[in-house]
């Protein structure tokens, strides 16, 4: 069974007076099936982070259909079976650690005693049980980026869509995330990244998708590589894309 | 419910750790505390306490109805602007939900600094004062009285043209407010008498107020005799722009007046001139509690009043960007507190050219939709020693407080995901 898939979506932005001013994805195709690992990959303005908004249901679709576990992205039945972590943390600097899994907790509607729970184990899974009463404000960005992947699990998800899960770690931290990829992963959740490190991707990866210009341009098995991923992504979308340094050098 | 209560206490938090909380209290209640010392009354008891509420309980309320409109309507956009919103979205929660308990959070604080304000107002008042219930003459509306005049004022010769020629609706809307204003001459020697619903009650004190708020200066000589039913009152060398005379209880011998009517005598030397649907109220005081009770019955009116505005704020939000909500929120309580004194001035649209007739039905639009929660009758009531009856609290709690609030939720959350694909 997918547990998301799209059909032939695209998205077109348009200005105030609706004229159309950028076609971000145009009839893309993908299907990620349960329990997989799935690479969303791509260059800058690929269209990757409007993709998976609208997988999210935060932006709608102008042409095709997504589904999430069967029904539309936006029915709350569906919401109650994803975790999100988005690119950067945005999380709340004047609540705690505690508070702020506390909070996602609530929206996720778990008893008391179950969100204390889960809250006390996912901060001994990220580290920060030691920081769990100091305002969030205060965190590095790595602390930041932990205690937001921890919210994204709070509720147990089924999906986990991953937003560029490793961008500000250091490679400890990035070790430590591409480990839990796979742990949760081996536990059967379904796991959608985006990732520009493919050395990453290619870790933790069964199969990938390259989006260029907003269309799908290859898709496939990482175990079935016979190059690289950064090879092969090179290949795909980065030919005849280099900086004209010369002229600036003779300047 | 658990998701309610999650959003409730971030939004919640969010006043208090960001010190807006503290900050609008200290303001709120340091302006009930100062106001006295800043402004000297008229000397009297009433003048005091009728400067009291307006300035320093009006001030306080002005003070929270701004500043937490103004943090509704930056609310959602802001989170929205800093990409926090979407974290909150993507979780199984009701988008009215998240529009509602933020609206509730923003509203408890508010209520909370009223409520402390109120309390310096119970403090610095005379808590065991009771207020009056206030009756108007029975009499037919100004509406109907006007769709009775309109074609004797149609068909009069000394009508203008330009009047002929206007819209029914127009016409009809001006003989309403003549309706309003018509003046009844009372003759020197003359008795005449007005009905009233007053409820059949032995204990308790009436008196009869009359105000004296018109362009014609009636008020230097008004004397006579009131008697509603077996209670009478004398007034004399009166020159108060509010006169309130209080009714005793006659004696046998002086006779029974109508039941259920107010007869007024007047023994001046000059013909009294009044509004009856505006300047003569029938007070009594059976059954009233004390003022504490009166402050609590207008706090929830204000909180009811706020809890609108939020709402609505909160739906500006969800819907617009940040500084344009902010505006628009700015504006519209701006032109809901302005409206209705622009109507009184200029209540006839036909003297006026027709850039500014433009002007006046978009003024006389905004009243009518927010006329109904926008009136702030509790501060007028409670500065005027009225009672702010429990009905009209229920009233006011029910539909400025609940469903309205809910409604403004429910569009909200069909407008707030719709925002966010930039339409």
């Amino acid at each position: 069974m997918n547990v998301i898939e799209l059909n032939g979506v695209g998205k077109t932005f348009r200005d105030f007076w609706l004229r159309p001013t950028v076609k971000a994805v145009d009839g893309l195709d993908l299907a990620v099936a349960q329990g997989e690992v799935f690479g969303l990959l791509g260059p800058n303005g690929s269209g990757k982070s409007t993709t998976i908004k609208m997988i999210l249901g935060l932006l709608a679709p102008s042409a095709g259909t997504i589904s999430l576990f069967g029904l539309p992205p936006r029915a709350r039945a569906a919401r109650a079976r994803l975790g999100y972590l988005p690119e950067l943390s945005y999380l709340h600097p004047f609540l705690t650690a505690k508070e702020t899994l506390g909070y996602y907790a609530g929206l996720c509607n778990l008893p008391r005693a179950v969100a204390k729970a889960r809250t006390a184990e996912l901060l001994e899974m990220v580290g920060l049980s030691a920081v769990a009463t100091r305002p969030v404000g205060g965190f590095s960005k790595g602390m930041a980026r932990r205690l937001a992947l921890a919210s994204a699990l709070i509720g147990r998800p089924e999906l986990l869509i991953l937003d560029e899960p490793t961008s500000g770690l250091d490679p400890v931290s990035t070790n430590e995330v591409k480990t839990l990829v796979k742990t949760l992963a081996a536990g059967g959740m379904t796991i959608l990244l985006t990732s520009h490190l493919l050395a990453d991707a290619e870790d933790v990866c069964d199969r990938f998708a390259i989006v260029n210009h907003g269309a799908k341009v290859a898709e496939g098995k990482v175990a079935d590589m016979t190059t690289s991923l950064q090879d092969f992504f090179l290949a795909k979308v980065g030919e005849g894309r280099t900086f004209e340094v010369a002229p600036f050098l003779k300047g | 419910m658990k998701s309610f209560r999650a959003i409730f206490r971030l939004e919640f938090l969010a006043l208090v750790r960001s010190r807006a909380l503290l900050l609008l209290t200290l303001a709120a209640v340091g302006w009930m505390f100062a106001f006295p010392h800043l402004v000297t009354s008229d000397g009297t008891a009433d003048g005091a306490r009728e400067l009291y509420v307006h300035y320093a309980l009006g001030g306080a309320f002005a003070l929270v109805l701004v500043s937490l409109a103004a943090t509704a309507a930056g609310s959602l956009a802001k989170d929205r602007a800093a990409k926090r919103l979407q974290l909150t979205q993507v979780r199984p929660v009701r988008y009215s939900v998240l529009v509602l308990a933020r609206a509730l959070a923003l509203v408890a604080a508010g209520a909370l600094v009223l409520a402390l304000a109120a309390a310096v107002l119970v403090l610095r008042s005379e808590p065991g004062r009771t207020c009056y219930h206030v009756l108007a003459p029975v009499m037919e509306s100004p509406r109907a009285e006007a769709e009775k005049m309109f074609d004797f004022y149609m068909n009069d010769p000394e009508t203008p043209d330009e009047v002929k020629k206007a819209p029914k609706a127009t016409v009809l809307r001006l003989l309403t407010q003549r309706a309003w204003d018509n003046y009844q001459t009372v003759a020197a020697g003359e008795t005449v008498a007005w009905a009233f619903n007053a409820p059949d009650v032995a204990d308790g004190t009436r008196a009869v107020r009359l105000r004296f708020t018109n362009d014609f200066d009636t008020r230097a000589d008004v004397r006579g005799s009131f008697r509603f039913g077996a209670w009478t009152g004398v007034v004399s060398n009166i020159t108060r722009a509010v006169v309130i005379v209080p009714l005793e209880k006659a004696g046998d011998d002086a006779g029974m007046g109508v039941p259920g009517e107010l007869a007024f005598s007047n023994q001046g030397a000059n013909a009294l001139m009044l509004r009856p649907r505006r300047d003569i109220n029938l007070l009594y005081t059976s059954g009233t509690s004390g003022f504490a009770v009166n402050v609590l019955f207008a706090w929830l009116e204000l909180v009811a009043m706020l809890a609108v505005v939020v709402a609505f704020a909160l739906f500006l939000s969800a819907a617009l960007g940040r500084s344009v909500a902010i505006f628009t929120t700015m504006a519209m309580l701006l032109v809901t507190e302005m409206s209705p004194s622009v109507i009184e001035q200029y209540p006839d649209s036909l003297e006026t050219d027709a850039k500014d007739r433009i002007g006046l039905e978009i003024t006389r639009f905004m009243e009518k939709v927010t006329s109904p929660f926008g009136s702030l009758a509790p501060l007028e009531h409670l500065a005027n020693g009225e009672c702010v009856e429990p009905g009209e609290a229920a009233r006011a709690l029910a539909v400025d407080g609940v469903l309205l609030p809910l409604l403004l939720a429910l569009a909200a959350g069909v407008v707030l995901p719709r925002k966010q694909d930039g339409l």
